[in-house]
């Protein structure tokens, strides 16, 4: 069975493609028919997810069982002597990986039945999280860097898609222009940082590239500030692409697309490419002290950045985005300060709660539309919600899992992971350590907030002075009035199974990875990492780490506590008397503003310019030496003589005529 | 009669002219007869090429194959010769492909059809021949013949301003046409013997300076019709004007004819003026890039922008060919096919655009992409073609010329870092304005200010056809390259090596080269 299961695993990808595939000929050909067949589309592509999740969970139980890592290639392109090969790696990192990946894909998809239940772009909708699984499943099984670029753009491009699902909302179609091009800038550094390892090296094998990388270093045929700015440039790959600063702008304007996206995509799978690439690349850049550091502080600089703007934002969504660029800071920061197998583990506890807690705000927004209407602007405001959990319990409780596990609350599981991550990276740097403490106290704040917000207090959706003041600072009129509800409703059993399913790993999943028996370390670690004896485990040491993180989460959320449910302090005053800060929060530390400053308008005066010389002076000029030389044909004529090296130095004449006038 | 034997190279280019002559013998009033008799005679030549090359070709094989040579005016020493190799073969095939798909394209023409698919069948005709001639004067010959039919095409089926535009086409490319000859003639005469014979000619050795010259004068009329910055400025006149399938054999062929000549005569006869004019070529192609997508970002109209595009596109096969690494030569012949098919399609769907918005100006569309879902859905998959996505053709063959270039030795590594580094920028550019596009024509609200509301009507069958015909070679390519790049493999390893023979010492050149190359002496390791 096993050597069947490996060779077979290119099936994984291969699958959700097909799938994909066939539904968007469909889709193309014949839109009537496939439109109407709806659930049958989705059967079809959710069959073919659950077997590449069966195998996935195969894999990864082969792998834990101490099965060799297994690798295939053919040959893919070729010129000359140069030849590149693409292929697939199964080792436990990919196995991990695949067995998120799937798992949280199968269930947004089930999801998606209920929640795009009555959307006309239901098929659409599914072929493209199918072809989404199909090149996340394919970046996690890459072999090599040009493998892994490919499909880092194809996901880059389902993104696209995705974000821009609902194309006539402008909102939507802006946000995915930005996030594409985001994500390019962050490509143009991976392909500079791959192009400069391949010329350094002569390999994108991401093993072979470190080993030559140190030795061409040590031996010196290789500056060493080269090899750091390689680095650095692959850095920016994840930079863009794990929503790290400062290139995060793009993830929190992607909560536009429809919630089981943001569940899948930018939650659990697509952002969290950026840590595996990583990984993948730690060979690579683990024994460059200077590219580390930069990789650790990006990350803390990250997390600190994305929590704080995340206190003070409205919309539910929005708010779980910027805590999503915060845990993803913390992975980021793991990695850069050597702790792989934590901003790992991170990676997978974050990956479950994360996605539970989309799926739950999306449970919310599905209520709430019920009452307030289709609208992003009313459904997503936390300010309309509150007293949810009595409408809809199941949410409710799942969220409140979520919640304690991204606090950090024992036994759940993001607790075990991100105490992990800071006991390592207090040995590392005390000072990333501080950020990353403080960081968790503001994260158990920020979420408790959230919870206290939508689900416990009163009901405050039918408030229509509310409405109109958030639709008025939208700028929008209030319009028609079309809700047919006074209350919420618990979401139907297909959005209510994932959540509980989902509730499984998010309070559990932490106990593979407890540090007196780490069974995920003892899986998935740096390569080339000689394990620590396992008995090493330094109980006091647990305990002063645990306690300190798990103390100032509990302040977080007694502060949250005291705030919004108990109402013993005003939240209001507090912003006004700090009004600088509050509203530096709440404009997102002006990122946006500065970027459209800078970067849009600038691009686009540039380019107006450039036309404006390409009218005038270029095409000017052309025709200016067009007219010459008609004129000195003209002067030819009388001037012929029969020898051909005369016309040759007419010829040179004009190209240096050319030369000097178009040089102007 | 032997397969082999067969002029099949002829047979190729004159059954299209010579069944474009009976057009006018044709019973018909309202042109559907002729489009389907147009539509037949592209198709079966197609067929007859694909059958002509897959029996008779020898792809091992680099140099000239299928080589026919018969005397035509034996006073002036014109022979009719004609041959392929692994350079002019697979353009041979594009353009089998595209001007089949550019007839299918015109089927709503209604003006003049008799003459409009003549016009047609006269371009397939004589754009396969100008990729398969192998005599210069031939060359030249049959290089001018084209722009007949291209510049009645324009000047009757065009726009408001085509006689502007037709012109001006006309104007430059002849004016390039000039120093071809020029140059041309100066080659058949130099030396002991008159020849015309381009393999002849490129076994002559033309001194440093000559050479020199003669690359000038080749460079200014082939820049002109790749085109090369600034010799651009009649492409977005002569796009904005022309009809949809005027555009795709445009776009599709006509640019490739001026990569083609580039590396069949400055690379490949002046190779010593190459190694000279290289860094200019590799500058120039860098300025295409950034200039023409900042360009196209900026213009307004769909046109002109989609033929900024183009241009930008073309930079990277001038810094292929100026690589001196197999990988770039490569992948530069490769970004001519991939742009081929993909520029075509992208400039079909314009007019198709236009057919229902009756406007080309972005600013008065936006938001039609309710009403033309499956249009949106094309215009989509060809953008994200055009902007080099992983999984399309034009990837790998930037790819290519990106790994081909850094990792070349005939070049400082400044010079590389900084062209390197530029090119990138390209690849921030380009979806920028590409994507920028497809907002403004199908994102967002409908636009009330729309030209005709009523007229949005999704694609039929046929476009669909059309698009889907040229998305399979370009994502085939894509997922596996080397179905297309073993086509010409033979042929560009074995000119890359003649040019290399001529690099002076690139290595020692430049000692810090050296020092940093001690690297990748170490074997590729990616056999495993």
């Amino acid at each position: 069975m096993e050597p069947f299961l490996y060779e077979y695993a290119w099936l994984i990808p291969a699958l959700p493609l097909l799938g994909a595939a066939l539904v968007g000929i469909g889709l193309i050909s014949v839109n009537n028919v496939t439109n109407k067949l709806r659930q049958l589309n989705a059967v079809v592509i959710l069959s073919l997810i659950g077997v590449a999740t069966t195998m996935a969970f195969a894999l990864l139980w082969s792998q834990i069982q101490g099965h060799a890592p297994y690798n295939r290639s053919f040959e893919w392109a070729a010129a000359g002597s140069f030849h590149l090969t693409m292929g697939y790696v199964i080792d436990p990192l990919t196995t991990v990986m695949l067995a998120i990946v799937t798992t949280v894909a199968l269930l947004v998809m089930i999801y998606t039945d209920g929640y795009m239940a009555h959307d006309a772009g239901y098929v659409r909708f599914y072929a493209y999280l199918s072809i989404f699984s199909a090149s996340m499943l394919g970046l996690v099984i890459s072999p090599n860097l040009v493998q892994v670029y490919i499909f880092w753009e194809l996901v880059g491009m389902c993104s696209y898609l995705l974000i821009g699902f609902w194309y006539d909302r402008k909102a939507a179609a802006d946000a995915c222009q930005k996030a594409f091009v985001v994500n390019r800038v962050g490509d143009f550094g991976l392909l500079l940082g791959i192009l400069g390892l391949y010329w350094a090296t002569g390999s994108f094998e991401f093993a072979v590239i470190g080993e030559r990388l140190e030795e061409l270093v040590a031996s010196g045929a290789l500056a060493g500030g080269l090899a750091t700015l390689f680095g650095i440039l692959v850095f920016l790959g994840p930079v863009a692409k794990s929503a790290q600063f400062p290139l995060h702008v793009w993830l929190p304007d992607a909560m536009e697309g429809p919630t089981p996206i943001s569940a899948l995509i930018h939650a659990a799978t697509m952002v969290a490419a950026g840590v595996f690439l990583i990984a993948r690349m730690y060979p690579v850049l683990e024994p460059f002290p200077v590219v580390m550091n930069v990789i650790a502080w990006t990350g803390a600089l990250t997390a600190f950045l994305g929590a704080s703007i995340a206190i003070t934002q409205n919309d539910i969504k929005k708010g779980l985005a910027y805590s999503t660029i915060s845990q993803l800071g913390y992975m980021v920061m793991a990695m850069g300060s050597g702790a792989y197998s934590a901003g790992l583990f991170h990676l997978m506890t974050h990956a479950y709660f994360k996605a539970m807690l989309f799926l739950c705000s999306g449970s919310v927004i599905h209520g709430m539309e019920a009452v307030v209407g289709h609208n992003p602007i009313l459904a997503q405001d936390m300010r309309l919600m509150g007293g949810l959990r009595k409408y809809m319990p199941i949410t409710a409780t799942t969220f409140l899992i979520g919640n304690l596990a991204i606090c950090g609350i024992p036994p759940f599981a993001g607790f075990w992971s991100k105490d992990e991550i800071l006991g390592l990276t207090f040995g590392a740097n005390p000072a990333l350590w501080l950020v990353g403490w403080l960081t968790a106290g503001i994260t158990a704040f920020y979420m408790f907030r959230m919870y206290f917000l939508t689900f416990e207090g009163k009901f405050r959706g039918t408030d229509t002075a509310i409405q109109g003041e958030l639709l008025a600072a939208a700028g929008v009129s209030a319009g028609h009035d079309d809700h047919h509800d006074d209350k919420p409703h618990e979401s139907p059993w297909t959005m209510t199974l994932p959540l509980a399913i989902l509730a499984i790993p998010s309070a559990l999943i932490g106990f593979a990875g407890v540090p007196w028996h780490n069974r995920f370390e003892h899986l998935v670690h740096a390569p080339g990492e000689v394990l620590a004896a396992v008995a090493e485990f330094d109980q006091t040491e647990f305990l002063i780490m645990a306690g300190s993180s798990v103390g100032i989460g509990l302040i977080g959320i007694a502060l949250a506590g005291l705030m919004y449910a108990q109402k013993v302090i005003d939240p209001g005053a507090i912003a006004r008397s700090i009004q600088p800060l509050y509203n530096f929060s709440l404009n997102k530390w002006y990122f946006d503003e500065l970027y459209h400053r800078v970067f849009v308008i600038g691009s686009r005066r540039l380019a107006r310019q450039m036309l404006e010389i390409d009218y005038r002076v270029v095409d000017g000029a052309v025709n200016f030496t067009g007219l010459v030389t008609v004129v000195t044909g003209q002067g030819l004529k009388y001037l012929e003589n029969g020898r051909v090296q005369f016309y040759a130095l007419i010829i040179f004449a004009a190209v240096l005529g050319f030369v000097v006038v178009s040089s102007i | 009669m032997n397969a082999t034997d067969f002029p099949w190279l002829t047979a190729i280019i004159l059954f299209p002219l010579v069944a474009g002559l009976f057009i006018p013998l044709i019973p018909d009033k309202d042109g559907k007869t002729v489009r389907w008799y147009a539509l037949i005679v592209g198709l079966i030549d197609f067929v007859l090429i694909i059958y002509a090359f897959y029996t008779s070709y020898d792809l091992a094989e680099p140099g000239l194959q299928m080589v026919e040579s018969y005397p035509w005016i034996p006073d002036l020493d014109l022979n009719w010769s004609v041959g392929v190799d692994g350079l002019s073969m697979p353009l041979v095939i594009l353009t089998g492909f595209i001007s089949t798909l550019a007839i299918m394209a015109a089927w709503p023409v209604t003006l003049k059809p008799k003459l409009f698919y003549f016009l047609m069948l006269a371009m397939y005709g004589g754009q396969i021949a100008v990729f398969a001639v192998q005599d210069m004067l031939l060359f030249f010959l049959v290089w001018e013949l084209e722009l007949v039919p291209v510049y009645l095409i324009l000047s009757i089926w065009g726009g408001k301003k085509r006689l502007y535009a037709a012109t001006k086409f006309i104007l430059y490319t002849a004016g390039g046409s000039l120093f071809i000859l020029a140059a041309a003639l100066t080659m058949a005469f130099y030396g002991d013997t008159v020849t015309f014979d381009m393999t002849a000619i490129a076994a002559k050795d033309f001194g440093l300076g000559l050479q020199l010259l003669l690359y000038a004068g080749f460079l200014i009329a082939y820049g002109v019709k790749l085109p090369i910055f600034p010799l651009h400025t009649w492409l977005p006149d002569a796009h904005g004007e022309a009809t949809a399938p005027a555009h795709m054999l445009l776009a599709g062929i006509l640019l490739k004819m001026g990569g083609y000549a580039l590396i069949r005569m400055n690379v490949g006869m002046l190779p010593d003026a190459h190694v000279k004019f290289a860094p200019v070529l590799i500058i120039l192609g860098v300025v295409n890039i950034i200039y023409a997508a900042l360009t196209s970002f900026a213009q307004r109209n769909l046109k002109r922008k989609i033929a900024y595009s183009s241009i930008s596109h073309m930079g990277f096969v001038l810094i292929g060919m100026a690589s001196f690494t197999e990988l770039g030569m490569s992948g530069a012949v490769l970004q001519m096919i991939s742009h081929g098919l993909i520029g075509a399609s992208l400039f079909f769907m314009v007019g198709a655009t236009y057919d229902r918005t009756h406007t080309l100006m972005l600013d008065e569309m936006g938001g039609v992409g309710k009403k033309m879902k499956k249009a949106f859905a094309m215009w989509t998959a060809c953008s994200l073609a055009s902007l080099a996505l992983p999984g399309m053709s034009g990837f790998v063959a930037e790819l290519m010329v990106f790994v081909g270039f850094a990792t070349s030795d005939a070049y400082s590594t400044t010079f590389r870092v900084i062209v390197v580094l530029l090119a990138a920028v390209g690849v921030i550019l380009t979806p920028i304005y590409l994507l920028s596009m497809l907002r403004e024509i199908f994102y967002g609200e409908e636009n009330p200010n729309l030209v005709a509301h009523e007229k949005l009507v999704d694609v039929e069958p046929r476009e669909v056809f059309i698009i889907g015909a040229l998305l399979i070679p370009i994502i085939g390519i894509g997922f596996y390259p080397k179905i297309a790049t073993q086509i010409y493999d033979a042929t560009t390893t074995q000119l890359t090596a003649m040019l290399r023979s001529h690099l002076p010492n690139a290595a020692v050149a430049n000692p810090e080269e050296s020092l940093a190359l001690t690297s990748p002496s170490i074997p590729p390791a990616l056999k495993r």
